[in-house]
């Protein structure tokens, strides 16, 4: 028992971080006010590069690389819709997502002779890391060691996404453009160009969270395996309104019970009803956050008008 | 050698409207210098040549006697002139120094902000100007009036030497304003050049050192403030010109058709009375007009009137029929309505001028027969007719009101409100930025109808029209009615006085 709890635990963390990687990314563009739906997309179109190029030169470095490659080009095409076309946000997402599947399925097909997934000898994973000190330690040793790197990454990146958007003049900016775009451009800020910082700020995360699918969760591409995770990072950050520690424990939560619904088909429930369990605790989360919400704003007017009757 | 100087400021809008003619403004190092004028004077406009935000058709701006080229706001930062927007530009969720600070910001290594530089920075500025203000309070919290210093501070902090105030007052209490008076004299103090732009004569004469009157796009006037009263300014301001030649039938009124009873409108946000105590009347066959400088309750009593905005106390009788409660749709039995902003709310722009024409009409039978159905022969005569009738220049009835000029878009409101021969017309700015000829084509249908026997309320920034066509005129000021004059009697210029406070 006590080690299918352990198990479940450590299994969270790698649940949680591509959602917690493409949310992370996500939340730039929430706070600059671009309306982004593409990291589905991008999280696939990454997953699928990060094991292109690891196959080829049989590297993980390489795969890496291709990957964030990837994710850069297709924030490109994105801005370029988006903000040089002015296209609508909403329909470019969708243009992206559904680019993003037809598109990694046919080169899967045209490149590698296979349907629906491609294992490989020859895909290099990423690397774990063996963190000196922490595996003397005996349960903690077992939960929090030796995980592909990116994790680790993953959870530093959270705080440091943090200090960028509330301590940095970049997110100052951010944050003004997101709020008001003409008040912004009064003071000389160019809203474009902070927008597109950030809508590629999304396609580098979003990729390197598909990396981590493929290269990092499992060793392989199979068609569509980013599987809605991109969807999630994005009712994260509407749930947590953009907040990056909030996005943190989310993908924590949200990880858990992933890995707690795959650990329970073990034992005689339905997978499909296991496997809704994180969608509904996600619902939940929603529920009680907007029900906490309408309560504090509730009582902040209330304060506001007892000050006006004074 | 002056300061400022802009010489020979011509600003032009194709194809023929002269906003600016011929100015030439200066302004002397350490002054608070006054700009007043009526609405469409060009005080803004020659303000915003100043900041960079309207190019000058011609003319050109000299700083200590060195010619520049302002092309933009930051033009004008870089040197040394600010502006206080009558819009504030902050974001509300941020706090008050991230406002100040925002694209302008201090920083460490690596673009971290230096939060405690900036702090230290404005918390001097604050002391210097004796500003009341905490720079960490979150914007959208704040009141108007500190809102107005977080945009104060903007400019400080920018090291401006000039400060431009588009009307700063008209947002703020006496109270807020008296404290805004002691800041700006301050900033004098502290060597800084401050313009004044506002059409309050009271205030006026308080602050300046010099006062600019405009009328019509020139300078009228520039001089000292010394031994000048209300009465002197409110006549540079209003001018003496030839009242428009209107020939009107005498006509003896007849029955009280339109009645408020101690109407008064408030919004709970604000201690501010839009509208206090209203008691007016116009009677069939009468036109009565209705003065005021634009925000003194005009817009509020129209509202109220055609039931956009309900008021809180009193009672608002037409032919009889109390319509305080009513919905808008059973005002517009009795009410015909010319909106003042024509576009927005007087038509459909890419509907088809059918469906201009025959809205409101609609609402009847007189188009259908079965209620929710519309007989589109019917409509279609109809429209056919009225364009004939008010001689609208379009390709049909199925053009569409965005293809037609001003004036006839105006012509096909007037055509659609007209025919409705409702009771009371209800007219507000009609003629606002019409050419000449479609003027006097809207002022004759006005005295037809007049001669019709409908009870015509007319509200009109341009007080020659007003004096010349009105029986009546109600002045307005500061949501109340201040006094009932009769245009045959009394001059544009008492008019004028009353307007803006001179006389009471």
């Amino acid at each position: 028992m006590n080690n299918i709890l352990i198990s479940i635990i450590r299994d969270s963390f790698s649940s949680a971080t591509p959602i917690l990687l493409s949310a992370l990314g996500g939340t730039f563009t929430f706070y600059a006010n671009v309306f982004n739906i593409s990291m589905e997309g991008m999280m696939l179109i990454g997953a699928f590069f990060g094991v292109l190029g690891s196959f080829y030169f049989q590297s993980w470095v390489m795969g890496f690389l291709f990957a964030l490659i990837s994710g850069v080009v297709a924030s490109l095409i994105f801005s370029l819709f988006a903000i040089l076309l002015k296209t609508d946000e909403f329909l470019t997402g969708i243009g992206m997502n559904m680019l993003a599947l037809g598109g990694t399925t046919y080169l899967l097909r045209n490149l590698f002779n296979v349907k629906g997934a491609f294992i490989s000898p020859q895909i290099k994973s990423l690397p774990t890391w063996d963190i000196p000190g922490l595996n003397k330690i005996p349960v903690v040793s077992n939960i929090l060691n030796k995980h592909p790197f990116i994790v680790y990454i993953a959870i530093i990146l959270a705080f440091f996404v943090d200090f960028i958007i509330f301590h940095t003049k970049f997110g100052l900016r951010l944050r003004a453009t997101g709020e008001d775009q003409e008040t912004a451009r009064s003071l000389g800020i160019n809203p474009e160009k902070i927008k597109f910082s950030s809508i590629l700020l999304s396609g580098i995360f979003s990729a390197a969270a598909g990396t981590f699918l493929s290269l990092g969760y499992v060793t392989l591409f199979s068609e569509n395996m980013s599987n809605g995770r991109g969807w999630i990072s994005l009712a994260i950050i509407v749930l947590v309104r953009g907040r990056p520690l909030g996005i943190l424990l989310m993908s924590l939560i949200f990880g858990f019970f992933e890995s707690a619904a795959f650990s329970l088909q073990n034992i005689n429930i339905p997978s499909q009803i296991t496997s809704m369990i994180p969608y509904i605790v996600t619902i939940l989360a929603l529920f009680i956050y907007s029900v906490y919400k309408e309560k504090s704003t509730r009582s902040a007017k209330k304060e506001v008008e007892k000050i006006k009757e004074i | 050698m002056s300061y400022i100087e802009m010489k020979n400021i011509y600003k032009v809008y194709p194809p023929d409207v002269i906003a600016l003619e011929e100015v030439n403004f200066s302004l002397q190092k350490g002054e608070i210098h006054s700009l007043i004028g009526e609405n469409g004077a060009g005080k803004s406009t020659l303000m915003k040549i100043l900041y960079g935000l309207v190019h000058p058709s011609s003319g050109q701006v000299y700083i200590n006697g060195n010619e520049v080229k302002i092309n933009s706001p930051s033009d004008a930062i870089n040197f040394g002139i600010g502006m206080v927007h009558q819009e504030f530009m902050l974001i509300p969720s941020f706090k008050v120094y991230e406002n100040v600070i925002l694209g302008m910001e201090r920083t460490k290594k690596f673009g971290v902000i230096n939060k405690e530089e900036a702090i230290n920075e404005l918390e001097e500025l604050t002391k210097r100007y004796g500003f009341d203000l905490d720079l960490n309070a979150v914007t959208s919290d704040l009141s108007v009036a500190a809102r107005q210093k977080v945009e104060i501070l903007k400019l400080l902090y920018r090291k401006v030497d000039i400060l431009i105030f588009d009307e700063p007052t008209a947002v703020l209490t006496p109270q807020e304003t008296e404290q805004l008076f002691t800041e700006i004299k301050s900033m004098k103090e502290m060597g800084k050049t401050i313009i004044f732009i506002s059409h309050k004569l009271d205030e006026v004469l308080e602050i300046s050192d010099r006062i600019t009157i405009m009328r019509s796009g020139r300078i009228v006037s520039s001089i000292e403030n010394k031994n000048l009263t209300k009465s002197n300014l409110a006549k540079m301001m209003v001018g003496k010109e030839v009242i428009l030649s209107v020939t009107k039938k005498p006509i003896e009124p007849g029955q009280i058709i339109l009645k408020t009873e101690n109407l008064t409108v408030d919004f709970k946000q604000s201690k501010h009375k839009f509208l206090q105590d209203i008691n007016i009347y116009v009677r069939a066959g009468e036109i009565v007009g209705l003065a005021g400088i634009e925000g003194n309750g005009q817009l509020e009593l129209v509202q109220t009137i055609i039931g956009e905005s309900q008021s809180l106390n009193g009672k608002i009788y037409i032919d009889k029929n109390e319509i305080t409660n009513s919905e808008i749709k059973e005002r517009r039995f009795l009410i015909s309505y010319i909106p003042s902003d024509r576009k927005k709310y007087g038509l459909a722009l890419t509907a088809t001028l059918t469906e201009n024409l025959s809205m409101t009409h609609h609402l009847g039978n007189k188009l259908s027969s079965f209620k929710y159905f519309i007989n589109w022969t019917k409509a279609k005569v109809l429209s056919n007719n009225l364009l004939n009738q008010y001689n609208i220049v379009a390709r049909g009835i199925n053009d569409m009101p965005k293809h037609l000029s001003g004036g006839n878009q105006q012509k096909v409101i007037l055509a659609r409100e007209f025919s409705l021969d409702a009771p009371f017309l209800l007219l507000d700015q009609p003629t606002r930025g019409l050419d000449v000829g479609s003027i006097e084509y809207v002022h004759n249908v006005i005295l037809k109808m007049r001669e019709k026997g409908k009870a015509i309320l007319l509200i009109s920034a341009d007080l020659d029209e007003l004096l010349s066509l009105s029986d009546r005129v109600y002045v307005i000021r500061n949501g109340k009615i201040v006094v009932e004059l009769d245009p045959t009697v009394h001059s544009k210029e008492e008019v004028g006085e009353y307007m803006l406070g001179g006389k009471e």
